[in-house]
Parts: C-alpha cells; structure tokens; sequence
C-alpha cells in the first residue's frame, strides 16, 4: 500500500516536474503560442495544399488527417526532450542511484506529454471547425474525444522509443525530424493509404496514428463508436508495443552503461 | 556474524578495467585498468578520505561503491548489503555526490529539484515538506531555494547537491570532490558542514586534491595510484612515513631547464616538487638533513633569483608527495 502511494507520487511529481524541466518551449507565452499557431500553420499549409491539388471535395481528409497528426509534436518531440533531457542534464546517474521504479519514472514523463498532444489535437480540430469548415455535427464527439486519447498514447509510445534512443545516440532530432516527416506520409494524414505501395502500407500499419486517423475519419462521416472499435484496439495495441520496446531498451540502457562505465558519457 | 563495531563499507580485492577503442579505421581495443584489487574497510562514523593524483581510481571506486558501476573483479559492500546484487537496498542508505554542477535540473527551482528527488527515493510528502527548508537553512541556501538552479553560482549548486543528497537521510555519504571550484570561505564552510555531518554519526567517503583539507577532516586516509592502494593510514600515521625528512621551501623567481633534474639529482633530495605560483616558483625538496641541505640546495641554484628560504617539519602533503613518487 505504502509502496503503490509512493509510486503515485513519484508518478505526478516526476509528471509535472519533469514536463517543466525538460520541455524546453515551457515559457509560458512561447508554450501558448506554439500550442495554438503551430497547428494552424500546419493544417493551412496542408490542408490547402491538399485540396487545391486534388478537390476541394477532400477538404474533410486533410483537416481530419492533419489534425490527429498534431499528436506526434508533442509525442515525438515532447517525449525525446522529456527522456532525452535527463542525459543534458547530467541527472541521469542520480536518478540511476536511487531506489526509485523505472517504470513509474518512465511513464511519469510520458504523462504530460500524452496530455499536452491530446490538447494539441482538440486545438487543431477547432481550428478545422472555425476556420475550414469542418462538419462535425454528424459526430459522436466523445467517440472522437476517445480517439484523440488513444491515438496520442500510442503516438507517444513512440516517442518513448525514439527518447530511449535519445539517451544513446547524440544526434537524436535528426531521426526525430525523419520520423515525424515519415508520419507525415506514412499515417495516411495526407495521401489515402490504399495508393500507397504494398511495402510502403506495410510500414503505415506498424506506426501509430495510422488506425486512429482512418478511425477518426469515419467518425466524422457518421460512423459509430462500435464500427471503429477494431481500429482503435489496433492503434492502442501498436502504441502498446512501442511502449514495451521503449521501457526494455531504457532497462537495458541501464544495466550496459553500468556494465560499460559510459553512463556519463551520455 | 556482527562484530562490536559493523563496518559500515567493505571493499575487497575490487577491480575495475575499462576498454576503449583506439582509431577510427583499424580498431584495436585498449585494456584500461583503473581499479586494481583495492581492499579496505570503513567503519561506522568513519570519515574516510581517498586521496591520489587524478586518474588514480577513485571516482571509478566511488562509482562502484554507489552502484551506479558493476565492477569486473572482487566485491563490495555498504551497510551489508553487496553493491551488485543488492543495490536497492544500498541505494536506500547511500547519498552521493561528484564535484561539480551538472546533475541538476537547471530550470527548476531549488526545492523543486529536491521535490521530485524526494518522490524519487519516495519520502513522505509531510517529511518533505519539513525537510527541505531545514536542509536549505543547513547548507545556507534559505531564501534563494525558489529560484531556478540556472542562475544559481557554482556553490550554491553544489550546496544543493548537499541538500539532495541528505533528502532520504542516508547513513552513508561518499563525496567526491565536494569543495572542487568553490571558493575559500565556501569551502571552508563547507567543511564545517561536512563535520557536522560526521558528528551525527554519518559515515563518509571523501575525495579531494587538497590535503590539508583531508589533514582537517579525515580519521583515515587512503592514498591509491595507478589503481592500487599503496597506504592507508590516520593523517597523523602517513605523516611518520615522512618524519624522518624536513622540507625545505625554496621561493624562485623563474627556473631554467634542466635545474629541477639538477636538483633531483642531489644524493640528499628525498623527492622534489615545483609548485608554480604565478610570477613566482615554490621548489619543495625533501631532505633528511634538514637546515644543512640548505648550502648545497642554494648552490645548485646560483645564478638564480631566489626569495625567502624555509626549512619545515612535513606535512600530510609532503607525505603524500613522497609515496606517489614526487612527480608532482
Ligand atoms: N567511463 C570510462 N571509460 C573509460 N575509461 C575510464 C572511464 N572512467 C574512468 N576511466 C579511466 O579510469 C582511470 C581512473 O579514472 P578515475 O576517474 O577513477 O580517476 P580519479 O582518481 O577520480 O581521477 P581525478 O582525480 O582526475 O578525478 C583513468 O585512467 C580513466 O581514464
Ligand atoms: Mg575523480
């Protein structure tokens, strides 16, 4: 009992804490205005792009697709920093050197991040509703709030994954910039998969947001929440496996910087 | 088995290697042995001091002893508990520190900083909250605890690190190079902190360059070079190692090539070091003939601008020179 509220505790002090100190857009302005504009430039960018060169039929693709692809800034970057950051601060070896559980630190700086992308993804389809016309009175809106969580969750198992790398290799924004761009194409936020390539739709359905963006789609065009449900068990199982892959690279990281000496190396 | 007085740290016959590659085309991995078969033991309450010229081993010793490094040979242990297969529980009674800034969330406050390392060695948040302002006030941080660590100077931020790690109240301290960069009055006030931890009967592990400062602190003393231990004694102890030499202290004023091979070569130069002070050169020489070296001392340096003369009994400096071979 003492141990799980110990761990609840270390939970949100490491989730706030944590956010704080890594994040490193965190001035308060800064943070809003990124929060807001940041999403907008991209579904303009996109959204226009998209449309003027297909039809402006498709408008409702690109604003839904680019909206949910929102989730991977904060679920990509947010989460490198937030893993990574431990590494430029040289806290890593404290950390190592208490009795603290690596899980429950682990999944405290992903916290904020899952929250801070869902809010991300809410700001960008209000956008879609103000501005471009988006039609959202056919929706289950909580069926759509649903698919917001989970497709953030899985982006940031994701994240969690490219953070551990983070804590290994220098040059971690390079493979972050590659794998957002990747998302860009991959998940089907911007070209409908089913014209992809066979091999190029293999990769779509091994990364997050794939299954949430098509589900999401549909909830906009009416569907229920039952008709999605295997879309959304997908994208979590997948958010899941990036998750798992994540915290077992970090336990590992441990136990070789340990073994090798090169734990301030990093 | 406990006998009357528990060691609270044993070491033995530790060993630590590292391998490093050398070249960027043809590898070839090159063996580093930084700890080699040390042994020693420190009692409960001890203050303890490791002393050797860098490189010796002594951070990597420290690494071991705070689990944050499997070693590759021999075993150790803190409070009983073996630092490998047991190294929760090790954590739980150690604190530790490496000189230096880094190891701080440099956008957080002070307390928030000491905030989530309580939650990480999962202290009370009542506990907590008393606790921190009574560690701002001991390492004299109160009032400045809510400013971010970013615009803290080099000392408080070391003084926070004091404070981070007495949190879960350790019985167990290993500081490494705790005064390094501090400047005099902090770091003598940081002594005065490191006393009164050993005066609640904490048992600390202290490394430093400066010997008077180990002189001041220390019950013990261990001198490693090379990675092996080649003497532990009180500083009192290490200090007959030299009794039988005086030193005498020769002030310079620029030395040419070639004088301090002179000097070494002198039949009654114990051992020799040249302490460079800016404008001015500091020659130590080591001699059992005390005042009576000190023609021969003089006319080796003819020629020479040379300043005040000393001839003094030895300190724990002079013994230390004289066992890591006075290369110094
Ligand atoms: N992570 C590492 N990888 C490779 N070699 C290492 C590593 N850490 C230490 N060494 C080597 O081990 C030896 C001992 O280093 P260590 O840091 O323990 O010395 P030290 O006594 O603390 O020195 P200093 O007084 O300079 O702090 C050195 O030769 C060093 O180069
Ligand atoms: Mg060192």
């Amino acid at each position: 009992m003492k141990t799980l509220t110990n761990n609840l505790r270390l939970f949100w002090q490491g989730a706030l804490l944590s956010y704080v100190a890594l994040f490193h857009w965190m001035r308060p302005i800064q943070y809003m205005a990124s929060k807001i504009l940041m999403p907008l430039a991209q579904m303009f960018f996109f959204v226009y792009l998209g449309t003027f060169a297909t039809s402006a039929d498709n408008r409702t693709f690109y604003i839904v697709g680019n909206a949910l692809q929102i989730a991977a800034v904060s679920g990509i970057y947010g989460m490198t920093m937030s893993i990574g950051g431990d590494r430029d601060n040289g806290t890593l070896g404290y950390i190592f050197g208490t009795p603290a559980n690596r899980l429950v630190v682990f999944m405290g700086r992903a916290f904020m991040n899952i929250m801070d992308g869902a809010l991300g993804v809410v700001i960008a389809f209000t956008w879609g509703v103000v501005l471009m016309g988006l039609d959202l009175s056919n929706t289950s809106i909580p069926a759509l709030a649903l698919t917001i969580l989970i497709t953030t969750i899985s982006t940031c198992g994701l994240g969690l994954l490219m953070g551990c790398l983070a804590l290994i290799t220098v040059n971690v924004m390079f493979v972050n910039n590659f794998v957002y761009f990747m998302l860009l194409i991959f998940s089907g936020a911007n070209i409908p998969i089913a014209q992809l390539p066979a091999w190029i739709q293999a990769i779509s359905y091994v990364l997050p947001l794939t299954r949430g963006i098509a589900a999401a789609r549909l909830l906009v065009g009416g569907a229920g929440l039952l008709e999605v449900t295997p879309l959304l068990l997908g994208e979590l199982a997948v958010g899941f496996v990036y998750f798992l892959v994540g915290y077992i690279l970090f336990t590992v990281f441990e136990v070789v910087a340990k073994r090798r000496g090169t734990l301030d190396v990093f | 088995m406990q006998s009357t007085t528990m060691n609270a740290i044993e070491v033995s016959h530790l060993r630590r290697t590292f391998s490093s590659q050398i070249g960027v085309i043809k590898r070839t991995a090159k063996e580093v042995v930084a700890v080699d078969d040390v042994s020693f033991r420190i009692e409960e309450g001890e203050l303890f001091g490791l002393l050797g010229p860098n490189g010796a081993g002594k951070t990597t010793t420290v690494k071991m002893l705070t689990t944050l490094l499997i070693p590759t040979g021999g075993s150790a242990s803190v409070k009983g508990f073996d630092v490998v297969a047991w190294a929760d529980e090790v954590r739980k009674r150690i604190g530790f520190i490496f000189g230096g800034e880094r190891g701080l969330y440099w956008r957080l406050s002070g307390i928030d900083n000491l905030r989530y390392f309580a939650s990480l060695y999962g202290i009370d948040p009542d506990v907590t909250k008393k606790r921190i302002p009574f560690l701002l006030d001991m390492v004299g941080l109160n009032g400045r605890g809510d400013e971010k660590v970013q615009g803290y100077s080099r000392g408080m931020k070391q003084r926070l690190h004091v404070a981070r790690t007495l949190l879960h109240e350790p019985d167990v301290l290993f500081l490494d190079e705790p005064t390094l960069g501090l400047d005099p009055v902090g770091a003598r006030e940081f002594r005065q902190v490191i006393l009164n931890l050993q005066s609640e009967k904490k048992t600390i592990l202290l490394t430093t360059h400066y010997m008077f400062e180990a002189d001041a602190l220390c019950d013990r003393i261990a001198i490693i070079n090379h990675g092996s231990i080649i003497a532990i004694d009180t500083p009192g102890g290490l200090k007959t190692h030299v009794r039988d030499l005086n030193v005498v202290e020769v002030e310079t004023f620029g030395i040419p090539d070639g004088i301090v091979e002179k000097l070494r070569a002198l039949p009654f130069a114990d051992s020799l070091s040249v302490e460079d002070q800016g404008q001015k050169q500091m020659l130590l020489i080591q001699t059992s003939r005390g005042a009576e070296a000190v023609p021969d001392v003089m006319s080796a340096l003819e020629g020479l601008k040379v300043g005040r003369v000393i001839v003094r009994e030895p300190t724990l400096e002079d013994a230390y020179v004289r066992l890591v071979g006075g290369k110094a």
